[in-house]
């Protein structure tokens, strides 16, 4: 499975080129992102992992073009190919211009998705909402008829459903309506913000479960952000570790649980709980994310780092390849490589 | 929502609980006004003294001639007679134009308060909600901090205030020696001396022309509050998830703005209006005092001078029954316009 991502010479999907993100504050400019590159490959899931603040939300935000008012793009290009095979500039594209992709190519599920629905209109009104925009000649019973499908796909009693108001519905419902939502116009880039946060722990697995089979039903891209590595485990082919807006470490899954290279994703995954170790024993890097507001000098791991160098201190480290289909961003793994290939 | 069969029930309960608001206001009423200092006979008495210099006694002899009421009687029986006549809508004869039915006197005046206040209100409300949102939905638009200060501004100014202005900006104020803006007279009673009551233009003319800077006047003091709330309530709704999924899903500016954002926002906006339907008659005292328009107001506060007690008592009940109802539409209404407020009605009859 990984092979077939990784293996062949697909055209990426999404590609993010260095792009930097500011806000606008009392205090100065915040940099949410700094310098990222992502790509994403049709079919490819993605996860991004971190700490809270360290501009993930702010990242994919950006993908749809919903950033808040105050932020904005400083550099960088995002491209996206359509399913029409056209290159879209995300990153230059008028709100007139995203309307049509959104939801159509790049579904955004945005956190807190337990108030997503109108309160006062029936689901299916927001289904047939949905449909019309892009196709103002949809034809109510067809838009119902998918649905109702798409409601089924996702476990739920679909005549029911679209006919509830969404304070009548559980949050997993929610949740899961907003899925069966998501693929009414079959997109092929699906973004969610910490998909399974404020639901419960059968509730989420439920839904990743589904996830996982409607992704390889439908065969959609997928970046999700999430501070839970069992999901990752799940439902990523790649992972990307986001620390003070910059990517630090870019990997597929199973060799980044296997051998983190970044010091900060080898604190995460120590970070973890496991069976066999006593919680007392569970590890947790020290320190604090640093301030984004004021120039970051060196490294911005570096005060926390245990592996701490005097360059680190001077210079950040860019992403650089440290395997095949896996980068990172220090000044150790530059060292390393140059040591062991000689 | 509510289930079929039980829709007359709840019904049902409510308007009991309005009859018996109404029954409770009224009794109030009754006692209170005869707790009030002097009578009607009294002030009778005193105002032929006064005005004619006639002696105390003859005073008192004309007046006990003139008044079919008797005032000695146990309070408590004059309480069921104005009670036994209230329940057939005999709300008796006024006192101070005697045979004259407070009901006629009523039915002649509310209908000036309604047309003033309710314009008034209306357009208020109209052009509030609209600014409000588009306050709210453009709150990086130049106007948009002289829109809500404008807005603060009238809402903390009394109506009074704005009516004496408005009667010096348009009736007194020459420009540039052509006169005012409306002249005078205009701004005293409800229509002009010559022309006939009924459905004819110059009658029609002459009663916008009086009525209009009153209902200026209400429309100024009630839009600040319209503004503010509706920008308040709809700025609460553009942070809404489902405003930024609405975004997020294509749906183009205009629904979203309408209905996601405008009909939530609308759901307190629309109660509040409801409410304050019922202030329409009580609410115009000193406005309808300062333009001398015949209204229920100025009726009231002319009964009140008097104390006129079947007259007050009735105009205080049409204005305690407008309140109540109007609090009962409210109610009804948000049920109407918010599901989750149906669901809730839901409970107690499965």
């Amino acid at each position: 499975m990984m092979s077939t991502v990784y293996g062949t010479d697909q055209e990426n999907l999404l590609e993010i080129r260095n792009l930097s993100i500011r806000y606008r504050t009392r205090r100065g400019e915040l940099r949410a992102v700094e310098d990222a590159t992502l790509l994403v490959k049709p079919g490819e899931s993605v996860a991004i992992i971190g700490e809270s603040g360290s501009g993930k939300t702010t990242l994919i935000s950006a993908i749809v073009r919903m950033l808040p008012l105050n932020a904005r793009l400083a550099t960088g290009t995002m491209r996206y190919r359509t399913a029409a095979d056209s290159l879209v500039h995300l990153d230059t594209a008028t709100e007139r211009e995203m309307r049509p992709l959104r939801w159509k190519e790049i579904v955004m599920v945005f956190q807190a998705s337990q108030s997503s629905f109108n309160p006062v209109s029936r689901i299916y009104t927001q289904f047939l909402d949905t449909a019309r925009a892009h196709n103002p000649a949809a034809r109510t019973s067809d838009v119902m008829d998918r649905s109702r499908k798409l409601l089924e796909l996702v476990a739920l009693d679909g005549e029911k459903v679209l006919h509830s108001f969404p304070h009548e519905l559980s949050g997993g419902m929610k949740q899961r309506t907003l899925i069966a939502l998501g693929l009414l116009l079959e997109p092929r880039l699906i973004i969610l913000d910490e998909p399974t946060t404020a639901l419960d722990l059968l509730t989420q697995k439920k839904i990743l479960k589904i996830l996982r089979s409607l992704r390889d039903q439908y065969r959609f891209g997928m970046v999700f952000v999430t501070h839970d590595l069992g999901i990752v485990s799940r439902l990523a082919d790649r992972v990307v570790v986001m620390y003070a807006g910059s990517i630090v470490e870019d990997a597929p899954w199973e060799e980044f649980y296997q051998d983190p290279k970044h010091p900060y994703s080898q604190g995460l995954i120590r970070a973890v709980p496991k069976l066999t170790t006593a919680i007392e024993k569970l590890y947790s890097i020290p320190g604090t994310t640093p301030d984004l507001v004021e120039k970051i000098q060196g490294c911005p791991f570096a005060p926390r780092c245990p592996f701490r160098m005097e360059i680190c201190t001077r210079e950040n480290p860019p992403l650089l390849p440290v395997a095949l289909g896996r980068s990172a961003a220090c000044h150790l793994l530059k060292e390393d490589s140059s040591e062991s290939t000689p | 929502m509510i289930g079929k069969g039980s829709l007359p029930v709840f019904i049902a309960g409510k308007l009991l609980k309005v009859v018996f608001t109404v029954w409770i206001v009224t009794t109030l009423i009754f006692f209170l006004i005869r707790l009030m200092p002097s009578n009607p006979i009294e002030r009778y008495i005193q105002s032929l003294v006064v005005q004619y210099g006639m002696t105390y006694e003859e005073s008192s002899a004309r007046a006990s001639a003139l008044f079919a009421i008797d005032l000695e009687a146990n309070l408590f029986s004059q309480y069921l007679d104005y009670l036994s006549g209230a329940i057939r809508l005999d709300f008796g004869t006024s006192f101070l134009s005697p045979g004259v039915p407070v009901t006629a006197i009523i039915a002649a005046r509310l209908p000036w308060t309604l047309f003033t206040v309710g314009m008034g209100l209306l357009f208020a409300f109209a052009l509030g909600i609209v600014l409000g949102a588009l306050a709210a939905y453009r709150r990086d638009a130049w106007w948009e901090p002289v829109v809500s200060g404008t807005s603060s501004f009238l809402s903390a100014v009394p109506d009074f205030l704005i009516a004496i202005f408005l009667i010096l900006l348009f009736g007194v104020f020459t420009w540039g020696g052509r006169g005012s803006i409306v002249p005078i007279f205009q701004l005293r009673g409800n229509y002009g001396p010559g022309v006939t009551p009924g459905w004819n233009w110059a009658f029609l003319r002459s009663v916008w022309g009086h009525g209009f800077v009153p209902i200026l006047t209400y429309f100024f003091s009630q839009i600040g509050i319209w503004v503010l709330l509706m920008k308040g309530s709809t700025t609460s709704c553009l942070n809404s998830d489902y405003a930024t999924i609405a975004r997020a899903r294509g749906l183009r500016p205009e629904k979203i703005l309408r209905s996601y954002i405008g009909r939530n926002a609308m759901l307190p906006i629309a109660t509040e209006f409801a409410m304050r339907l019922g202030f329409i008659l009580g609410g115009s005292l000193i406005i309808e005092q300062l333009f001398v328009y015949q209204g229920l107001g100025l009726e009231l506060l002319k009964a009140t001078s008097n104390r006129d007690y079947p007259l007050m008592q009735a105009i205080f009940l049409v204005m305690t029954v407008a309140i109540v109802l109007s609090n009962l539409f409210a109610e009804l209404l948000y049920g109407v316009l918010d599901p989750r407020i149906r669901q809730e009605g839901k409970g107690p009859h499965g």
